[in-house]
């Protein structure tokens, strides 16, 4: 960080490109789900034409100033996460926090949709938060065993040491092979793809949290969800996979790294939410806390 | 049958946008509008069966924007599949007030334009454009998925040029949809939704709006004011 | 005169003036002038939290040879400062309407009572603060004990005595472990002086200390409630009247805390500790001890999750945060250690806004049933967001207070090479961020009952406290430095390397924290996200809560649609049968034997043949006259040895 304008367009650039090649990996996850199932799927610009007709809509509804704030702090949380993901070229304020903070930072659009949907007084809305932090306690053990492997190899809570670390010697995801398979399954849940998606289930709670979203509020939350797969990619890249030297490669890196589990999540049918937390705290815990022993 | 494509439109509020961004880029968020529509089939009858063929593999609705959702608040279109039968119809006129604007109804199917087979029957609804304004109507015994893609591109071509309004004379006839509800209903009809009350907050109230049926209607209507938050030591 | 006898004696005699005055109105306001006029003095010893030298009382007294003194040093003026402010925003919080509705609801002499009990118990807690020895800490740690139980026991409710009573039985049984530690630290190092003793300790070998050691926590960790002691806690303080209930879940239980930080960490120190290996396991005495700690963090706080009444599910995560505490400060180094200390200092903050929270509504709505609430944000909207700030502060999540405290404990725990107690530590986390959903989701959101909808904002006594401890709440996160300074200074006090930080957090070479940063961006988010949503968007509706998606069903009020009974289903359906209740036997077992040996006892006592007894006695002396080489059996020689000494 070395002044006050770059800082600015760090403020600026960041959390917009995410929100672009977020937009882009919402096409790559519909395209992939159109050729597996052996369709055409949207054009190019579906993604766009969704969000601006979304907040196109010309009326909407709104349970209450808790429904507004919520989706505020939605994506107004993404937006603060991403500038604490370095990207090449740019670190944010990433030294500043660190992974530990960034993983607490990324629970307020969590915590803020919660509240957001709490208001909107529909139980399927509800339910489908209650579903979705039981998610979260299923994967963020296997996550952050991983994280805890992953700060006691390279020494360092910061991401940026990580990247440097991996750019010097190697990528992570060599050096430590079994943590990179927990966090990937991790990811896995992270995303909430299936077979983890159950806080959604359409047909059986109607989306769960998105069940009141109309217009911009469903945009908004469209706008979440490429910063969450952005985010996703990204931590995962920095994590494992050495960051990036350049854009093209960080670019390569993180749309592999993200459609991986698009690809796994479209073959796979719903876990319930026990046998979700179940196989989270079986499988990858299980592997993950091997990992560690290796790192310690 | 006279009735399609001959809704009338007012001029003044043809324009008149609440969002901002719609008055800046009023041609792209049309645009996007037509490319962009997230659908509710709601599956009455017997056309619902066309639907899967017409959103897979074989003739991929997606292609064109299309993609199903889950609660009306989240779609644009709402798709009748089939005959309306009046219990249904009450189902069919809450989902309809509880879609955000601007939305677009498609009567698949002959019932939903004249009552196809059932137009003996007195527990269906004929006309469905009497209880709702309904953009489009495919006809058919059931239209094959061909035709569905058919009027649905018909319905994106008439949002493009912006003949797509006819959610609007919902809001600015409502007196006339009203009162054919409760000729159907009987006069303690009431929805949990407020339309006119809809129709002042967005500027889209005439004359026609409140009438005698909707005198009717607030002389039973339970309360529909939201819970102000308030400070009240 | 030093302050400290200053501060000391105006309690003294505040309290005297409470009990003769309890019964008239002014003592709401005269309680509050107390406050202010003790915190003040506590201020003026402020220098102790920047480092400053002890303060002694000029006041001792002399008892079987042994000087009893009192003194505070920057751990005291840290745990004080807490006590009084919280007990600051309590008085002002039942000052004004709580405190008239109790008083019509009970008597005059039932509130007055209150105020009596909180001032006994800030006094008690001063004075064991205050100790400077291991005597006066024992006299401390008696007078809270029974200040408590006196809090406690205000309620007449069946449950609230019983828990009151099941509370003493707990104390003592910690009391008096901890005079048996103390008589065996007296016979051992020949003093009751802490430093005499400190130097004492070096003389002990590992066996002794250890015994030491499992006594001193046995019994300081029953006030705290760790595993398995924690079974008393929260019902006795859930039960306690509430604005009582905001005091003792915010600071009453730390006092073991700064005991055990006193005793194990400062005198016998945590170097000793660590060298006691446990057999047959691969932990020594602090790990076991942090173990300890993490297990406080995580079964309490599931039970919390469990809870269906807003103040067993804080007065459970009361429980469940000290174990944070004991892990951070079991950690021992310097970063660990600032967060368990400071950790106290930000729980105490959030937890009593959240038993405000909570008590404003039973204030309003008469109950703090889950399945009796929901909806009311838009009826206490200023409640419901301190609840939120607090609730934020509670789960650790940024930019509240409760994240630095975490963040440094985890951090210490990193860079410890603890992969364990880290996830103990974050399932506690994840625990406790389910559970204040529910919390919040269960009161404040969801439908609106009928029976609610003209339920008013709690009154303006009632928020300006709980106002004032939000902004505490959010200030001290976006300014963990200030914190972090008394933080340090008491790490010092205890021997242990002060913690290297600034205002905005702690500076690290392997990835530091700064808070005014992370807030910063935080609220730079918020900025975009608002701008994205109101500018970007149309106008939108408000809609009556009845205008629902219900799969095309006609919502009206006589169906309530919410959901909060059973709130975790899934998570349930696993983890529920992991709920066994072991504790709970075991402390039933417990009680029936005691009852069992004491109804055999006093059958034999009470038994109508006396011949028996006689007989018995007899027996008894034959043998003792008839044993072996004469000696006297090993008890009596214990005995005599005793007496000639």
């Amino acid at each position: 960080m070395t002044s006050v304008t770059e800082l600015l367009a760090e403020l600026l650039l960041m959390p917009f490109i995410a929100f672009v090649v977020g937009l882009a990996m919402v096409l790559m996850y519909r395209k992939i789900a159109a050729r597996l199932q052996r369709r055409i799927g949207p054009p190019l610009l579906q993604p766009i034409y969704d969000i601006v007709k979304l907040y196109g809509k010309e009326t909407q509804i709104s349970h209450g100033l808790i429904h507004d704030i919520g989706l505020v702090m939605a994506v107004g949380g993404y937006v603060a996460a991403e500038i604490f993901l370095p990207v090449p070229g740019m670190d944010g304020i990433a030294d500043k926090g660190g992974i530990i903070t960034l993983s607490y930072v990324l629970m307020v659009p969590s915590l803020g949709l919660a509240l957001g949907v709490g208001q909107c007084a529909n139980p399927n809305g509800s339910i489908g938060i209650s579903r979705a932090l039981t998610a979260m306690l299923a994967y963020d053990i296997p996550f952050i065993i991983v994280v805890f492997g992953v700060a006691t190899h390279y020494q360092s809570t910061s991401l940026v040491g990580m990247i440097e670390y991996q750019q010097i010697h190697q990528w992570g995801i060599f050096e430590m092979p079994l943590l990179a398979v927990a966090g990937l399954f991790a990811l896995q849940g992270m995303m909430g793809k299936q077979p983890f998606e159950i806080y959604v289930a359409p047909a059986e709670i109607a989306t769960g949290p998105m069940v009141e979203m109309s217009g911009k509020y469903m945009g908004g939350l469209f706008v979440m969800q490429t910063f969450q797969l952005y985010t996703a990619g990204v931590l995962y890249t920095s994590l494992f996979l050495g960051g990036g030297a350049n854009w093209f490669e960080f670019l390569v890196k993180i749309f592999i790294v993200v459609a991986i589990p698009m690809s796994v999540a479209l073959v796979f049918p719903r876990y319930r939410t026990e046998d979700m937390v179940r196989i989270m705290w079986k499988w990858p815990v299980m592997v993950a806390l091997i990992g560690i022993a290796f790192v310690l | 049958m006279s009735k399609i494509g001959n809704i009338p439109v007012n001029a003044q509020n043809g324009k008149k946008r609440t969002n901002p961004l719609a008055g800046v880029f009023d041609e792209l968020v049309q645009f996007c509008q037509s490319r962009s529509m997230f659908m509710l089939h709601y599956c009455t009858g017997c056309g619902a069966i066309e639907l899967p063929p017409a959103m897979t593999s074989r003739f991929d609705m997606e292609r064109l924007g299309i993609q199903p959702m889950v609660t009306p608040r989240q779609a644009d279109i709402l798709l009748i599949t089939g005959y309306v039968s009046v219990k249904t119809l009450k189902r069919v006129i809450l989902t309809y007030e509880q879609m955000q604007s601007p939305k677009y109804v498609i009567g698949i199917c002959s019932c939903t334009v004249n009552g196809g087979m059932y137009w003996q029957s007195y527990a269906t609804a004929k006309v469905l454009n009497e209880y709702l304004p309904v953009d489009v109507y495919i006809a058919g015994c059931m239209p094959r998925p061909e035709a569905v893609i058919e009027g649905l591109r018909r319905l994106m071509g008439n949002i493009e040029n912006g003949k797509g309004i006819a959610w609007k004379d919902y809001f600015q006839r409502y007196d006339h949809y009203l009162g054919n509800q409760q000729h159907l209903f009987g006069n303690d009809w009431q929805t949990p939704t407020d339309i006119i009350g809809e129709a002042r907050h967005y500027g889209l109230e005439t004359e026609q709006t409140c009438g005698e049926h909707s005198r009717i209607l607030e002389q039973h209507q339970q309360p529909l004011e939201p819970y102000k938050m308030r400070i009240k030591l | 005169m030093s302050v400290l006898d200053d501060l000391l004696l105006f309690t003294a005699l505040a309290s005297v003036a409470i009990i003769v005055l309890r019964r008239f109105a002014f003592i709401s306001k005269f309680s509050v002038v107390v406050y202010v006029l003790a915190t003040v003095l506590l201020i003026k010893m402020s220098a102790l939290g920047y480092g400053g030298e002890a303060v002694y009382s000029s006041f001792t007294v002399n008892v079987l040879g042994q000087v009893l003194q009192w003194r505070f040093d920057a751990l005291s003026w840290f745990f004080a400062l807490i006590t009084l402010v919280v007990a600051l925003f309590t008085a002002l919080f039942m000052s004004g309407a709580w405190g008239d509705k109790y008083r019509k609801e009970h008597s005059k002499e039932a509130y007055g009572l209150l105020q009596v009990a909180l001032i006994l118990n800030v006094l008690s807690m001063l004075v064991l603060l205050a100790s400077g020895d291991l005597l006066s800490l024992f006299i401390g740690w008696e007078l809270v004990s029974w200040a408590s139980f006196m809090m406690m026991a205000l309620n007449p409710d069946k449950v609230a005595r019983k828990a009151a009573i099941k509370y003493i039985v707990y104390a003592m049984a910690g009391a008096m472990a901890i005079l048996m530690a103390i008589a065996m630290t007296y016979n051992m190092t020949g003093s009751l002086d802490y430093v005499q003793v400190m130097q004492g300790m070096a003389q002990l070998n590992n066996s002794q200390i250890a015994v030491l050691v499992s006594l001193y926590a046995i019994g300081f960790g029953i006030k705290m409630g760790v595993i398995p002691f924690h079974l008393w806690q929260a019902t006795a303080y859930a039960e306690t009247p509430g604005a009582g209930a905001v005091f003792m879940g915010a600071i009453s239980a730390r006092m073991g805390l700064y005991a055990l930080i006193l005793v194990i960490v400062q005198i016998i120190g945590l170097t000793r500790v660590a060298a006691i290996e446990i057999p047959y396991t691969f932990l020594d005495m602090q790990n076991a001890l942090a173990w300890v700690g993490a297990l406080t963090t995580i079964i309490p706080t599931y039970i919390a999750l469990k809870q269906n009444d807003a103040r067993y599910l804080l007065a459970w995560h009361g429980v469940g945060q000290g174990g944070y505490m004991l892990l951070g400060v079991m950690i021992a180094d310097s970063i660990g250690t600032a967060g368990g200390i400071m950790h106290v200092f930000n729980y105490a903050t959030y937890q009593a806004a959240l038993f405000m929270t909570v008590t404003a509504v039973i204030y309003r709505t008469g109950t703090s049933n889950f399945s009796k609430l929901g909806g009311l944000v838009t009826q206490m909207p200023l409640t419901f967001m301190v609840m939120v700030v607090s609730i934020i502060g509670l789960a650790g999540i940024p930019p509240m207070n409760g994240f630095v405290s975490k963040w440094l404990i985890y951090r210490a725990l990193l860079l410890d090479g603890q992969p364990l107690l880290f996830v103990a530590a974050v399932i506690g986390t994840l625990g406790t961020i389910l559970s204040v959903y529910k919390l919040v989701h269960n009161t404040f959101l969801g439908q609106l009952r009928l029976e609610h909808q003209d339920v008013r904002e709690a009154p303006l006594s009632m928020l300006i406290p709980m106002l004032g401890l939000a902004i505490i709440i959010f200030a001290t996160g976006v300014m963990p430095g200030v914190v972090l300074d008394w933080v340090a200074a008491a790490q010092i006090a205890i021997g242990i390397a002060p913690v290297e930080h600034n205002l905005g957090g702690i500076e690290l070479v392997q990835g530091g924290l700064n808070m005014i940063w992370v807030t910063g961006v935080m609220f730079y988010g918020f900025a975009v996200g608002a701008i994205i949503f109101y500018f970007l968007g149309g106008k939108s509706k408000h809609i009556h809560q009845y205008d629902n998606y219900a799969g095309g069903h006609f919502l009206t009020s006589k169906v309530r649609y919410h959901y909060s009974n059973h709130f975790y289903a899934g998570l349930m359906h696993l983890i529920g049968g992991w709920y066994r209740n072991i504790f709970i036997k075991l402390e039933y077992a417990l009680v029936s034997l005691v009852s069992f040996m004491s109804q055999l006892s006093e059958n034999f006592y009470r038994s109508s043949q006396p011949a028996m007894l006689v007989a018995a006695i007899v027996m008894l002396a034959l043998w003792y006259i008839m044993s072996a080489d004469g000696s006297a059996p090993v008890l009596v020689q214990g005995l005599q040895g005793g007496m000639s000494k």
